[in-house]
């Protein structure tokens, strides 16, 4: 018993005296130090981080990134928060857009641009911050600085199953409202005879209305769509907002949208779209890949278009969704330069462009998007550019450059939550964005004071 | 400062607490037969007054530590006037509530060790014996010595969280957030005051009824069908039992690719087939009856197993006896067949209520999301929006706090309900 007792003592000894000098060790190629990455995929996008991160290792045999993924950007937050909380934080996060008010407010995250200081590469890798597209470079910068490394970028565009629109002679896709209900009348037959369940699909989410309200160049929270300073309320109550959950109404009642009733339905509206039970969908251009894949394998011909917009009000510009690319705070200057080298490299123009070829997000480089036309990508997979365009064509105004605020996940949830009443038990749409305006204040004022210093 | 001294409260609940005590131990004294002599001379001499005014004292301290249990952490907060001088009522009933509550815990707790260690040294009626009773000098320190793994696992695993969460539950507090703010019975309020929440509770209700009804009822008529032996039986109750190896959230994925409104199997083969469609998922109306079929679906197999195996344990010279008697097949399941089962019956509206309440959850978030228009949000579905989606610890911590003392409340009304109709064949 008592030599177990000794033997588990000496053990623990050598553990603490050989655990000292790992920690202060360098980082060479024989015992590498690890970088740990949390991203938010589990499918072949995944797969494609993996492979950048045996390059980058190959390149700096010194250091190795370790990839863990996780089903969804939720549970990642969440894994990263009781990582920090328990005082071992991973080097690397990717944290969606709507996240980058509690990204700034924690604490955790070092800006990207402190990192670098003045340099011009880090490790090898060049920096050339110019090179990102206007719309993705002015959400990520904030109070001047860039705060963290873009990487997968996207806007929701319009898709059309053309087989279907020849049936009623359709040739030009719709580009605003106006547009789509017109489309819309002309299919109607095609409903009522059952070869198609509806005519236009989206998913009901938040993300949607952010989107058309940027498009009519109104901003969601107010001090400067929460750039300015800290928002204290949320503006659902505006012109712009009621015209959009209008629309909503309208199209549901005139029975053109076809509402599955679950919110936040991604798969199940692609899902309707692929299995041409509709002729249109407006969902993420990240799903361009998977909607062409299915649309080869079953002979359906699919065109798409920017994201319809209402004439009445034009079109100012759209805001882009995704997540980007966050560098832990306090991890030492050799793992700070390797974490940023390694972005660096992880979304350079060639990375960047694969990316896009991958997965359909968009380029987030102009060198990217020019590189992919001169191996004639865009011209084999048009649809792959609408993104681009989009994008590329949006003016650069507060609202265009999205809101930014502590409470947004739960805000775009009382939005959805808002816009399905107003479908599925119609009633005045002005007084449904008032209750839900009222609760979203609540819920910021919660979280304004718990992260505002009295 | 407060709307009713926290002084006055206390006074209230040893008076109370002390009275109700005084008089439990004086009728209970009356019913002495036999007086043992005692080095507490008092109990002696005139045993009734003396017994009455020891109840008095403990019953009267009882109350007041229970009264502390509760409000003592939050320092009397519900009772607080704001700054211009106002209650608010549904603060103070919440706090009357607590007081209530935490009062009469702990002072039933401490009569009935009380009158248990007053039965045990003669001084009150004969203490009944029961089987496994620790006797002895020592019985006390061996019996916590054997229950001290336990009360330390339960009070690390269950009953500090849930303090915890009470605590919890009075504050502002976000996963991440650098502070938390004590806001009293602010979240409590919130949900007390807010129409749709009820309207949740009300779909808790509605879902959990249908859930188990459903789910017992086929059950068993399933189980009466399949447990005779016959040819390839054992392969087919082992598809029957296949459903519960699915989680609520697969369950959830494949009604939701059977029942989806556009892109849905079923819906495709009700259009072939007759030339309409339901709309399963897209009405308030129909949704939540989508989860109550998915649910009954997922949860019969378990239902089913044990149905089987308590029938197969039905004394059959019983049932050919009422056959012989004349008794039909109707009289001999409901006479002798279902009062059988009841101990497996019972066992199974315990826990499909609790499958009903908690784990429903997945299939739920996979099925329907909570919608259409909250339509098949439930309290557990709202718990898990608010806590872990939206980070909202504080409220979600109430929320979870009076989901359990909703399941509790309907645990113990089954439980009563249920005392003289299961039997357990002894």
């Amino acid at each position: 018993m008592r030599s177990k007792f000794l033997f588990v003592c000496g053990l623990l000894l050598t553990t603490m005296v050989l655990a000292v000098p790992v920690a202060a060790q360098d980082c060479t190629a024989e015992s590498p130090c690890v970088l740990d990455a949390l991203i938010g995929f589990t499918d072949h996008r995944l797969e494609w981080a993996k492979d950048r991160a045996v390059e980058f290792g190959e390149m700096f045999p010194q250091f190795e990134v370790v990839i863990h993924e996780f089903s969804d950007y939720e549970p990642l937050l969440d894994s990263y928060i009781l990582a920090q909380e328990q005082g071992d934080p991973p080097a690397i996060m990717q944290l969606f857009e709507v996240g980058t008010q509690f990204a700034i407010d924690s604490g955790y995250f070092k800006p990207a641009s402190e990192i670098i200081g003045d340099r011009t590469e880090v490790m090898g890798q060049a920096v050339d911050f110019d090179d990102i597209i206007p719309v993705v470079s002015s959400y990520y910068t904030i109070g001047g600085q860039w705060s963290s490394v873009a990487w997968n970028t996207s806007t929701p565009i319009l898709y059309a199953n053309q087989n279907i629109l020849d049936m009623v002679g359709i040739e030009e896709l719709p580009e605003t409202w106006q547009g789509v209900e017109e489309a819309c009348a002309q299919l109607q037959p095609l409903v009522d005879d059952g070869t198609i369940t509806g005519c236009i699909v989206w998913p009901n989410h938040g993300w949607f209305y952010e989107q058309w309200l940027a498009q009519q160049n109104t901003e969601l929270v107010n001090n400067g769509n929460g750039r300015d300073a800290r928002p204290t309320q949320v503006l659902l109550s505006s012109e712009a907002s009621i015209n959009i959950v209008q629309w909503h109404q309208d199209m549901y009642q005139a029975g053109y949208y076809a509402y599955s009733g679950v919110q936040r339905d991604w798969p199940g509206t692609v899902q309707a779209f692929n299995a041409q039970q509709l002729p249109f969908i407006m969902t993420s251009s990240a799903s361009a890949g998977g909607i062409m894949m299915n649309a080869a394998d079953n002979d359906m011909e699919v065109r798409t278009g920017m994201m319809v917009y209402d004439a009445d009000v034009g079109w100012t510009g759209n805001i882009l969704g995704g997540a980007t690319m966050w560098i832990t705070d306090g991890l030492g200057e050799e793992i700070e330069d390797a974490a940023m080298a390694f972005l660096l490299f992880f979304s350079n123009t060639e990375n960047s462009a694969s990316w896009h070829q991958t997965s359909g997000y968009v380029p987030v480089r102009n060198s990217s998007v020019a590189l992919l036309e001169e191996q004639g990508w865009y011209e084999a997979n048009p649809n792959f550019l609408t993104a681009s365009i989009q994008l590329g064509d949006s003016q650069v105004t507060i609202a265009t450059q999205g809101a930014i605020f502590g409470t947004f996940v739960e805000t775009r949830n009382i939005i959805t939550q808002a816009i399905e009443d107003a479908m599925l038990l119609g009633g005045d749409v002005a007084a449904i964005l008032a209750e839900a305006e009222e609760e979203a204040n609540v819920l910021l004022e919660e979280y304004n004071l718990l992260y505002v210093d009295e | 400062m407060f709307v009713v001294s926290p002084l006055i409260l206390l006074a209230l609940a040893a008076l109370v607490g002390g009275g109700g005590s005084a008089w439990l131990f004086r009728r209970a004294a009356g019913a002495e037969t036999t007086i043992r002599l005692l080095p507490w001379s008092f109990l002696n001499e005139r045993r009734e007054d003396g017994l009455t005014a020891f109840g008095a004292a403990l019953g009267g301290s009882a109350a007041i530590v229970g009264a502390l249990i509760f409000l003592g952490p939050l320092n009397f907060c519900p009772f607080a006037l704001d700054d211009d001088g106002q209650a608010d009522s549904l603060n103070v009933l919440m706090g009357m509530i607590l007081f209530v509550v935490g009062a009469l815990l702990v002072h039933t707790l401490v009569m009935r060790l009380a009158l248990r260690w007053l039965r045990k040294e003669r001084l009150l009626g004969a203490l009944e014996t029961r089987p496994g009773l620790f006797r002895g000098p020592s019985a006390w320190l061996i019996a916590t010595v054997f229950l001290a793994p336990t009360i330390g696992i339960l009070g690390i695993f269950l009953y500090y969280p849930m303090f915890d969460t009470f605590l919890l539950s009075t504050k502002l507090a976000r996963l991440g957030a650098p502070r938390t703010r004590f806001v009293c019975m602010r979240n409590f309020n919130q949900l007390l005051s807010d129409a749709d929440y009820g309207r949740t509770v009300l779909v808790s209700f509605f879902l959990a009824v249908l859930i188990v009804l459903f789910s017992l009822s086929l059950s068993l008529l399933i189980a009466q069908m399949v447990y005779r032996p016959m040819k390839g039986g054992r392969i087919y109750r082992t598809l029957l039992v296949w459903p519960y190896a699915l989680s609520p959230v697969i369950a959830g994925i494949v009604f939701q690719l059977l029942f989806h409104n556009t892109a849905g199997v079923l819906n495709h083969m009700i259009d072939t087939l007759f030339g309409f469609k339901i709309d399963w998922l897209l009405r308030p109306d129909i949704a939540p009856w989508t989860v109550v079929l998915a649910s009954t679906w997922n949860i019969m197999g378990f239902c089913i197993l044990f149905y089987i195996a308590g029938l197969q344990n039905v004394p059959q010279d019983l049932l050919e006896a009422a056959a012989i008697d004349g008794a039909n097949a109707f009289q001999r399941f409901f006479r002798i067949t279902f009062p059988l089962l009841s101990p497996i019956t019972f066992f199974l509206v315990v826990t499909t209520t609790t499958y009903a309440f908690f784990d429903s959850y997945g299939l739920i978030d996979f099925l329907t999301a909570g919608g259409p228009v909250e339509a098949t949000t439930t309290m557990m579905y709202e718990v898990f929006e608010v806590g872990v989606e939206a980070r909202n610890l504080g409220s979600a911590a109430a929320r979870s706090l009076l989901l359990f003392t909703v399941v509790i409340g309907v645990t113990i009304m089954q439980f009563r309900f249920s005392q003289g109709r299961v039997t357990y064949g002894n």
